[in-house]
């Protein structure tokens, strides 16, 4: 930690130096590339933290160019007239994100880059922008009585706005909103099952990205003096994505750091444009295709390569390295608590039902893949729903959880209609989940995965980013040592630090369950949580699902391993072909005609001798 | 916490920062800024070496001593800039523009050069952008430039006027928007006329000499084309005609179908056009596609090769052109000159270079004058230069403008050809 | 009353060669599961190809277009190479890698051809007037040849095997492979046949612009909006999408002139918000 900050200093050290030793156009070069790489910081939010493709950021850069143009051309302050551009890129990042709340990928990428291509139009034909032409002769930006016509005296503001926009943007980051938004990056899925408000983050991340846009456009018109279409053009939007890409779309500094390398690489091959064109659009392409995190990344791999040869040589420390396991690292042994574990859910006597479903039929395109179901699951119960592959049982947990809506009938939680409702707002209401095939937050470590789901806060809440950022950080102090607790419950403490792709498959479960947890859930929805899991680690889950139970949450599991259903639930469900053909005990289930006849066929015939209890 | 630990170490990092750069600023805004401490390297140089100028020059240098001081000759090269579009789509303007002055140049230093120094010349893209050419203006003045000749692109000489006039470097630029004299830069002078001398002359043959009472006008947003419309309305306006319809596009539209419908439809006998070459020759192609039969009137740009190319030999048939430069074998000196350039560059000249080879040849006379010096001293001399050009006589008033008549000249067979 | 259609016609003309660009592009989504920004740039070398075989070599038009279209469909089989480490990126990186090498080509485009461009005139080039309406003859021919080439592709995709194995490959991979189904084979064949594809809209767009590196990036860009708008993945969507487009295209710049491009992108943008999926409904592969 230290080493960093270390670094930083030295980096902003030699920022400061840097300028003595070049003469006034190269001053003017390095101002142009910090702009950029606010810029490009921008885009590190909204792309790389939020993973919202935006091909409209040079659209804001220009809104904030334009505005402030405009506004010192009719006479305003110029920092008045600052304030109101950044206010109108925040308001055209709003705009811009609206389209993002319907589509993603690459067609949030074609319609951010439309609407670049009408922002430029727009401003190409409109008199008040100055037409083609643009406007020119703009103010000196006054400050303090410093001459900021002067480019090296201009150099130390903009290294002054460029460390406040990255410390600012790390903040956002490393806490909880950047949590949030990287979480919604990782899986967008996953992150709605734990309350993120999806729609509401893609705005605040457009708007983000729109406001250092923003501030990237008012340096700008305060330095060249001149703004024009030609700046704001697509060619521009390709240079700072390219800046961007190559330094490394997941790192702050990457991103900075790579759109300052363009804009010297640019200029020191401005006779050969073509050249420099080829050049970075071909760095683009290979980073993608071997390193796609960028230089950074690449840097960071070297590094690590490094520190682990450096590890080998120091003589045996009982160091959790990725050789302790061929399957990677594992959780301490769980164990058993059977206390109520706080919150309000303990020993809840509630009379209605946790879960109440009726009627409730799926169909998709001419597949019906739940045929009029019927659930009821009593508070504190844990049930079991099982039945062959194909029954549709993970459907019924996505109409659950509220990713899917059912074609008709209507499902209740604890007494509260949710049949249409959204999966967050179904977290909001105590439902969490686990997946069938694991829906972990893959560049999040297990300590952050936690952390995102102990967020209970509405995204409204980060208007404290702006206003009163100690607030935020003391409530992330907060959450950390709740996180800190958590984890050690679940024996996943020593492995906080890690990434879940290097944990074994039974201890990144265990993250899973720990996360779904965090959320203080009134139900718990496992998905098949025992595949994949030895022996071992199946007894460890079954304590593990008790526990739940005896601290006041109602937990529903689909399982395929009959000997974990039949000891650890209370009521079994079992469906075929998308209906219920048997709901009771588990004894009485596992004997039920119907149910063999699904799970081994009609032809069975005589069914055999009666399967002994398996205790696990 | 360590939490708190950690942003505490970054606030204090970022304090000391911020304390560091300010007193760094603060001390920095006191020094005169503009100091030079490594001149650029020239990209596209075309001086001779000027290790073997000197010897060259030593004869000259002889002749000059006995004018000047006691302090020995001078034998560095004069540095001038060459600004103009080397890439993008005006990018054969800015070859014929470079063309134009290196003849010129080279024609000077063959003959002993600026009283026994080179004339250096380097070439710079500004890629028809004026944000690029602000960059290239500062270039310029860290680099040791006396002089600039360009930009073509009216916008981009606008950009970088308050640049070179606070580091007095005298530039002659090619374009021709009104809107340039009217900024009031004594360093700023044109090698053309401006668009109100073109289209006043224009619009009297238009309406007093052909008859035309149908004139419809396309023109671009451009600052050229801006310049057009404005110059070309008020020109029919102090006539008492007014034009049948006024349509708008932009510089870089390449389908003008909208617009010539609306045109269509108002049966004009005379079709104005603001635009570049390239615009210009996409206009009237798409235009006699579509049937408009009308007789097109323009300025410089309707008198370039590169415009009946791009119309089409037979579309662009009857086209008039207000320009000062009709043909290569107008007279002696014109015929002279497209013999040197063919000479040179294996093609026939147009009016673009032969307005950059007037504009070198006026900056060239200024810099006998001043010896080679730059700042105020050249700018008065250029000022005070009388020069018969090939795009006319040239006498710079005090906003810069050089030349104040055009001709009308009618393409015959894809040739520019004098109106009778 | 013939503004209208003038104006109709005009923009089902531009919308054939939207349809063009974004069928090459689909086909190759389809098969390789390839999102391929760079397709604009591709169908503006075909335009190149086709200009300097009509002008320099004076071809005539349709020969030379032909044969831009056979030399682009092998630069396309040179480009697919280096394209297809791409086709294991997710989505985000996909767009952002062949972005990158687009602008490549259009660079390398600027070196061999020059930055200027070439105006191509249209090989027929008198206006043709139906019912007092003037219509321009080369609009006639373009939506001619569109049709021709789209039925010509439905022919090939539904009634050779060559096509058949190329919808085989897209629906499922692994599967075509054990039917002996060459992958990669089909893949490059797919690949030239959108690249042909681009190559002819790039040729027949020609005489309606003008030729310069640029045009690769505004053709792309109206071809993905056109595949989008119809229905992603699906070919006749990206027909119904390009010609939807077009005539979206053609009323904006009829009715607000100079700012056509604000209101057909803020149109487009609408739209996709409203309906998602597109006219026909996308149709996603499964990518292994």
């Amino acid at each position: 930690m230290t080493r960093k900050a270390a670094g930083l200093v030295l980096l902003a050290v030699l920022a400061c130096l840097l300028p003595h030793q070049l003469n006034i156009y190269w001053i003017h070069v390095a101002d142009v590339a910090v702009i950029y790489g606010i810029l490009a910081l921008g885009l590190a939010l909204t792309m790389g933290a939020a993973g919202q493709v935006n091909l409209a950021q040079v659209a804001f850069f220009g809104v904030g160019a334009y505005a402030s143009a405009i506004l010192t051309t009719h006479g305003w302050p110029f920092w008045v007239a600052a304030i109101v551009a950044l206010l109108a890129a925040a308001l055209v990042g709003l705009l811009v994100s609206i389209p993002a709340l319907r589509v993603q990928s690459h067609y949030l990428g074609i319609v951010t880059l439309g609407l670049s291509l009408a922002f430029t139009n727009l401003v190409t034909n409109t008199a008040l922008t100055g037409q083609a032409d643009g406007l020119n002769s703009l103010v000196v930006p006054p400050l303090f009585g410093l001459n900021l016509s002067s480019d090296l005296v201009y150099y130390y503001v903009e290294i002054v706005a460029l460390a406040l926009c990255l410390a600012w943007a790390a903040f956002v980051v490393h806490t909880r909103l950047g949590r949030r938004f990287r979480a919604m990056r990782d899986d967008p899925l996953a992150a709605a099952s734990i309350g993120a408000e999806i729609p509401y983050l893609r705005i605040t991340a457009f708007v983000l990205g729109a406001v250092f846009g923003g501030v990237a456009g008012v340096l700008y018109a305060g330095l060249i003096r001149y703004v024009s279409p030609a700046s704001f053009s697509l060619s521009s939007m390709f240079f700072v994505l390219a800046g961007f890409i190559i330094g490394g779309r997941f790192s702050l500094l990457g991103a900075v750091g790579g759109a300052v390398f363009l804009v010297l690489l640019r200029e020191e091959l401005s006779n050969y444009e073509a050249y420099a064109q080829i050049l970075y659009g071909g760095l683009v392409v290979v980073i993608v295709v071997f390193a796609p995190t960028g230089l950074v990344g690449i840097v960071r791999s070297v590094a690590k390569a490094f520190k682990r040869r450096t590890e080998r040589f120091s003589e045996g420390r009982a160091q959790v390295s990725d050789e302790a396991s061929p399957t990677g690292l594992s959780a301490r042994p769980y164990r058993a608590v059977r206390l109520s574990d706080g919150g309000s859910l303990a020993g809840v006597a509630d009379s209605s039902a946790a879960l109440l479903i009726e009627h409730v039929t799926k169909r998709f395109r001419g597949l019906t893949a739940l045929e009029d179901v019927d659930l009821l699951v009593p508070a504190g119960q844990i049930r079991g729903i099982v039945g062959p592959n194909g029954s549709g049982k993970t459907t019924l947990f996505n109409i659950i959880s509220g990713i899917y809506a059912p074609t008709t009938g209507t499902t209740e939680v604890f007494g509260f209609r949710t049949t249409r409702a959204t999966s967050y707002r179904l977290a909001r209401r105590g439902v969490a989940r686990t997946f069938q095939n694991l829906r972990l937050f893959g560049r999040l470590t297990v300590r952050d995965n936690v952390l995102v789901a102990l967020d209970q806060s509405r995204t409204i809440w980060a208007w404290r980013y702006l206003l009163w950022p100690f607030g935020v950080l003391r409530a992330d102090a907060v959450m950390r040592q709740e996180a800190d607790a958590l984890l050690a419950l679940y024996g996943l403490l020593e492995v906080a630090d890690s990434l879940p792709g290097v944990l074994s498959y039974g201890t990144q479960r265990r993250v899973e369950i720990a996360r779904a947890m965090a959320r203080r859930p009134r139900i718990l929805l496992l998905d098949e949580p025992a595949a994949g899991l030895n022996g071992q680690e199946m007894h460890q889950l079954a304590e593990i699902v008790r526990d739940v139970r005896a601290s006041g949450v109602t937990v529903v599991l689909i399982e395929h391993n009959m000997g974990l259903v039949m000891s650890l639930c209370d009521q079994v469900t079992v469906l075929a072909s998308g209906r219920v053909i048997a709901d009771n005990v588990p004894e009485v289930v596992a004997y039920d005609e119907a149910v063999i006849a699904a799970y081994l066929g009609e032809s069975s015939g005589d069914n055999g001798p009666r399967p002994a209890q398996v205790n696990t | 916490m360590r939490v708190t630990t950690m942003s505490r170490r970054w606030l204090l990092a970022v304090s000391a920062c911020t304390v560091l750069v300010v007193v760094a600023g603060c001390s920095s805004s006191k020094k005169t800024s503009g100091t030079t401490s490594t001149p650029l390297a020239a990209v596209g140089s075309t001086s001779a070496a000027s290790g073997g100028a000197s010897t060259a020059s030593a004869s000259t240098a002889s002749a000059s001593t006995a004018g000047s001081s006691a302090a020995p000759a001078d034998t560095s090269a004069i540095k001038i800039a060459v600004i103009d579009a080397q890439s993008g789509q005006s990018s054969s303007l800015g070859k014929w523009e470079y063309d134009g002055v290196k003849l010129a140049v080279d024609q000077a230093n063959a003959a002993g050069g600026i009283n026994g120094r080179k004339v250096e010349l380097t070439v710079f893209d500004d890629q028809a952008d004026p944000t690029v050419s602000t960059n290239l203006a500062r270039k310029a003045v860290s680099g040791g430039f006396i002089a600039i000749l360009g930009p073509a692109e009216s916008a981009d000489a606008i950009a970088m006027s308050p640049i070179l006039q606070q580091a007095k470097i005298p530039y002659i630029t090619s374009g021709q928007s009104p809107a340039m004299p009217k900024l009031g830069d004594p360093y700023l002078f044109l090698n053309s006329p401006t668009s109100t001398t073109y289209d006043t002359t224009l619009a009297n043959y238009a309406v007093k000499t052909a008859n035309f009472t149908h004139i419809a006008m396309i023109t671009n947003n451009g600052a050229y084309g801006k310049g057009e419309h404005d110059a070309f309305t008020a020109a029919l306006k102090a006539l008492n005609v007014t034009p049948v319809t006024d349509q708008i596009v932009t510089p870089d539209q390449t389908d003008f179908s909208a617009a010539l419908t609306s045109i269509r439809q108002k049966n004009p006998d005379a079709l104005f056009i603001g635009a570049e070459e390239v615009e210009s020759g996409l206009i009237v192609k798409q235009a006699r596609g579509l049937g408009i039969k009308a007789t097109i009137i323009g300025a410089a740009p309707t008198s370039t090769p590169i415009f009946v190319q791009t119309a089409g030999t037979a579309n662009a048939e009857g086209a008039v052109s207000s320009t000062p430069y009709l043909t290569n074998d107008t007279n002696a000196q014109t015929k002279a000159f497209a013999a040197a350039y063919d000479a040179a560059y294996g093609t026939e000249p147009e009016l673009h270079g032969a307005k950059a080879y007037d504009g070198a040849e006026i900056m060239l006379q200024a810099l006998k004058t001043t010896n080679g010096a730059g700042g105020q001293a050249l700018d008065d001399a250029i000022r005070a230069v009388k020069y018969q050009g090939l795009v006319g006589n040239f006498a710079f008033d005090a906003t810069g403008v050089g030349v104040h008549e055009t001709q009308i000249g009618i393409i015959k067979n894809g040739v520019l050809t004098a109106a009778s | 009353m013939q503004l209208f259609f003038q104006t109709l016609v005009g923009g089902i003309g531009f919308g054939a060669v939207y349809a063009l660009v974004g069928m090459g592009f689909t086909i190759v989504y389809r098969t390789m599961g390839l999102v391929n920004f760079a397709h604009g740039q591709i169908a503006m070398i075909g335009a190149f190809l086709s200009a300097t075989f009509f002008l320099d070599t004076k071809l005539p038009f349709a020969v030379a277009a032909i044969m831009s279209m056979a030399a682009t469909a092998v630069v396309g089989l040179a480009i697919e190479g280096i394209l297809r480490p791409l086709e294991a990126r997710d989505f985000d990186l996909m767009l952002i890698g062949t972005l990158g090498f687009g602008v490549v080509l259009e660079a390398v485009a600027t070196r061999i051809w020059g930055a200027t461009g070439r105006a191509v005139p249209a090989p027929v080039d008198r206006p043709l007037q139906i019912f007092g309406i003037i219509i321009r003859t080369y609009d006639l021919v373009v939506i001619g040849v569109g049709a021709v080439a789209t039925v010509a592709v439905w022919v090939l995709l539904n009634r050779t095997k060559a096509g058949a194995a190329m919808q085989a490959v897209a629906m499922d991979r692994d599967a075509a492979t054990s039917v002996g189904i060459r992958v990669g084979r089909s893949n490059a064949m797919a690949f030239a046949l959108g690249a042909g594809l681009a190559a002819l809209a790039g040729s027949l767009a020609a005489p309606l612009l003008y030729v310069t590196p640029s045009l690769g990036s505004s053709l792309g860009i109206k071809g993905f909006c056109a595949a989008i708008l119809g229905g992603f993945g699906n070919i006749n969507g990206a027909v119904i999408g390009g010609l939807a487009f077009g005539i979206l295209d053609g009323f904006a710049a009829g009715h607000f002139q100079q700012y056509s491009d604000t209101v057909t992108f803020l149109v487009f943008a609408v739209a996709i918000m409203v309906r998602p999926t597109g006219i026909l409904g996308e149709l996603t592969v499964n990518r292994a």
